[in-house]
């Protein structure tokens, strides 16, 4: 109750409020219970930063005390004369133990300074490794609910895919008729043009036939009416014409 | 029913294949080989027949009118698209498919919200370097202290109780 932590919260004060007005009105209180409930309730206290020292073990808040009055010297002052006052007039008696202890807050001092920080370091680190260990499970929890949360969104989203499909099943029996469609204009086309073309072949094939056969015709009689006689003289005069150019 | 002519795909498929979760990866591979089936049997033919010459072939023919009747009947000759039968059966597929979403959806978002509850719940504790003994009771009923319900053998350690006891490497006391 006089801790510093709750002194700092003002926690005491509404305490003490509480109380008495739980004292003095208990109808008043029995009517807006709500209310007198908010005033007494107390936050889950927490551990707080430990409270500021000088020199160790001398609490800040009474270097404040005395600064109002003395400034920032007061109270070393205050310390200084009152501890020479006491050793003066052997108030504060210089024996064996004293010197014991002198020798003992000597080396207490030392060894917090050099060995304090390493100390704290590793302490730290167990503490740390200790609370992960007991964290990991919630932590490990969380992880899994989320990964189940995000895959059912996924699954959801993926079940919406399965109208996409509709319409591409649509479009699947649109694309057959249109195969078939196309497959019988083309079918169409051809049979015509297959006897179109016969047609035209037909009229190629004759004309070339007679015409071989027209041209095996005159050149048979050709040759066969060339008589020797004809034959020889052709000849001669192929000579005669071959020389006058041979001279030209 | 006005047929529709259709000539290249509409369907975003990387999208859809996004959309498909791994177990079904298979049917789905399947499905789109045979669209790129009837897509390529579409494509094997052009969109409508060429023209056919009918001046060179009158002049060649000399079939009397046998190109004026051919011309008269090609020209009349009007192909019927093929009916539609089955779009009805996709329109109550779809139906269906609808219905099976929504009620996926409903159950799912039931999961989920457990799955936040469960959450919240978590997030509700206190850390535990801020609990007390009782803390720790009131956020795991089940494995706190309880020597009136669950009482424990001593020396109270893990292996010393019954169920977890070796027996294979206990002692024999005389």
């Amino acid at each position: 109750m006089l801790s510093r932590a709750a002194l700092l919260s003002g926690q005491q004060n509404r305490a003490l409020v509480a109380l008495a007005a739980r004292t003095t009105g208990t109808t008043a209180c029995n009517n807006v219970a709500a209310s007198c409930d908010s005033q007494v309730e107390m936050t889950r206290p927490v551990r707080m930063e430990p409270g500021k020292v000088r020199m160790g073990f001398i609490p800040e808040e009474w270097f404040n005390f005395f600064y109002k009055k003395t400034g920032v010297t007061g109270p070393y002052t205050l310390g200084f004369t009152l501890s020479t006052y006491l050793l003066s007039k052997e108030i504060y008696v210089l024996e064996h133990e004293f010197y014991s202890g002198l020798s003992l807050a000597l080396m207490c001092v030392v060894a917090v300074k050099k060995i304090g920080p390493g100390l704290a370091k590793y302490l730290d680190k167990e503490i740390d490794a200790y609370e992960t260990e007991w964290n990991e499970s919630r932590v490990n929890e969380r992880q899994v609910l989320e990964q189940q949360i995000g895959n059912e969104e996924k699954m959801q989203w993926s079940a919406e895919g399965q109208n996409m499909m509709v319409q591409a099943k649509r479009e699947n029996v649109a694309l057959q008729l249109e195969a078939a469609y196309r497959g019988r204009v083309m079918t169409a086309y051809q049979e015509v043009k297959k006897r179109l073309d016969y047609q035209v072949e037909i009229q190629n094939i004759e004309r070339r036939i007679a015409q071989r056969n027209l041209i095996d015709y005159v050149v048979r009689r050709v040759m066969s009416s060339i008589t020797p006689d004809q034959d020889k003289k052709n000849i001669d005069k192929c000579i005669a014409d071959l020389s006058s150019l041979a001279k030209a | 029913m006005a047929a529709k002519r259709i000539s290249q795909s509409a369907i975003n498929w990387a999208s859809l294949a996004e959309r498909v979760p791994e177990h079904q990866k298979n049917i789905f591979i399947a499905f789109k080989a045979k669209h790129d089936n009837y897509l390529r049997r579409v494509m094997a033919n052009p969109e409508s027949a060429p023209a056919i010459d009918w001046a060179f072939y009158k002049a060649k023919v000399p079939v009397a009118g046998m190109v004026d009747d051919f011309q008269k009947q090609y020209t009349a000759l009007n192909i019927p698209y093929p009916p539609d039968n089955v779009s009805g059966q996709i329109d109550t597929l779809e139906k269906e498919i609808k219905s099976d979403i929504a009620k996926f959806k409903v159950e799912s978002s039931a999961r989920i919200e457990e799955y936040k509850k469960q959450l919240a719940h978590l997030s509700s504790l206190i850390p535990f370097d801020q609990m007390t003994m009782e803390d720790y009771r009131d956020a795991y009923p089940e494995q706190a202290l309880d020597p009136i319900n669950r009482p424990t053998f001593w020396p109270h350690g893990f292996e010393d109780q019954l169920e977890n006891k070796d027996w294979s490497k206990e002692e024999e006391h005389h």
